[in-house]
């Protein structure tokens, strides 16, 4: 399932722009799972100073995927890339047991965000290869997913590596994105 | 008669002289989209805007059904309003344009834009030995109306 694929699905939506946001700790798979959406060689991915961005245009319909550095000193910086958001991807290394407070507590500020009030979440339990990886229900109950109330939200488990579970994921993107902003 | 600039006006041409000095283009490709393959990449500084750089391409970019351009670079400047605008000319004359409006950038970051975009249908396509050498990827990026600098690559169809 190739960003053209994902695009041309969304074809029926009214908007001619749609903005996709993935987020996440350094080390999650972000621009792995970006790669991999586009059938791109995965095995030379350096940690992201900044964005990487993908525009795909296909009949007047463009789709953006940023994928925005997880480092704590990026962290700072991605309220500047809430806004005209469509969907929030965020992507968790489940096999990362001592960082889970830490992202639980990143992705509650997002929650919180005045500017990402409303938009559906889509969260990625990473690396399900890993022996150490927890499963995705119990990264769902580290990250209170379900007290959210204010929005949309699906977990998916995955491996972005081999790209397991992310057609899955890309595929409930598809069907949550917002009719109206 | 001189003509005393304000501070104000000063500290503008100055930061965009900051800019200037601290943006750079790292490398670009080109990709068959589908496959998600390198077809061409460039890893030398293209930041000199004087410079128009050579990419020879196979042929068979032409047979593609989409094809991705990739831009990499570098700012040590934070940005608000970064955008580029991006031309396919040939013989000067604009087949296809993107424009992207980034906003933001992180100071000392180094961030990629790719392109995707689908191919005329094979029936609309150029030969190659009518496109080879006069397809020029332009790229100028800005911060607002201020240009920062142009990236010329011209296209050969090996």
């Amino acid at each position: 399932m190739g960003l053209l694929n994902i695009l041309k699905k969304l074809r029926s939506n009214p908007e001619k722009e749609l903005r996709l946001l993935l987020l996440g700790l350094d080390n999650a798979g972000k621009t792995t799972l970006l790669k991999q959406l586009a059938s791109e060689d995965v095995n030379q991915v350096t940690p992201t100073a900044g964005f990487n961005i993908k525009s795909v245009l296909s009949n007047g319909f463009k789709l953006n995927v940023w994928d925005i550095g997880g480092q704590r000193k990026i962290r700072p910086y991605w309220r500047n890339y809430f806004e005209n958001t469509d969907i929030l991807i965020y992507v968790v290394d489940c096999s990362d047991h001592q960082r889970l407070e830490e992202t639980s507590h990143e992705l509650a500020e997002l929650l919180e965000d005045e500017k990402l009030r409303g938009v559906p979440m889509l969260v990625y339990a990473n690396k399900q290869d890993l022996a150490t990886a927890l499963p995705s229900s119990e990264i769902a109950t580290h990250l209170g997913l379900h007290l959210i109330r204010d929005r949309t939200w699906q977990i998916q488990a995955c491996v972005a590596t081999d790209g397991t579970g992310v057609k899955e994921g890309m595929e409930w993107v598809c069907k949550n994105i917002p009719t109206k902003k | 008669m001189t003509e005393i600039m304000s501070t104000e006006d000063t500290r503008d041409h100055d930061r965009v002289d900051d800019i200037l000095r601290g943006f750079q283009v790292n490398w670009m490709n080109l990709r068959d989209a589908d496959s998600g393959k390198i077809l061409w990449q460039n890893n030398e500084d293209m930041s000199s805007p004087d410079v128009e750089h050579e990419a020879r391409v196979p042929k068979r970019i032409l047979k593609c059904r989409c094809v991705s351009r990739e831009m990499n670079f570098s700012s040590t400047e934070a940005m608000e309003k970064f955008r580029l605008e991006q031309k396919v000319l040939f013989k000067g004359r604009c087949l296809e344009e993107w424009f992207f409006e980034f906003g933001y950038v992180i100071p000392n970051s180094t961030n990629t834009w790719q392109s995707v975009i689908e191919s005329a249908p094979e029936s609309q396509m150029m030969p190659a030995n009518v496109l080879n050498g006069n397809v020029v990827i332009e790229t100028k990026f800005f911060d607002g109306d201020t240009l920062i600098t142009t990236s010329r690559v011209r296209l050969f169809y090996v």
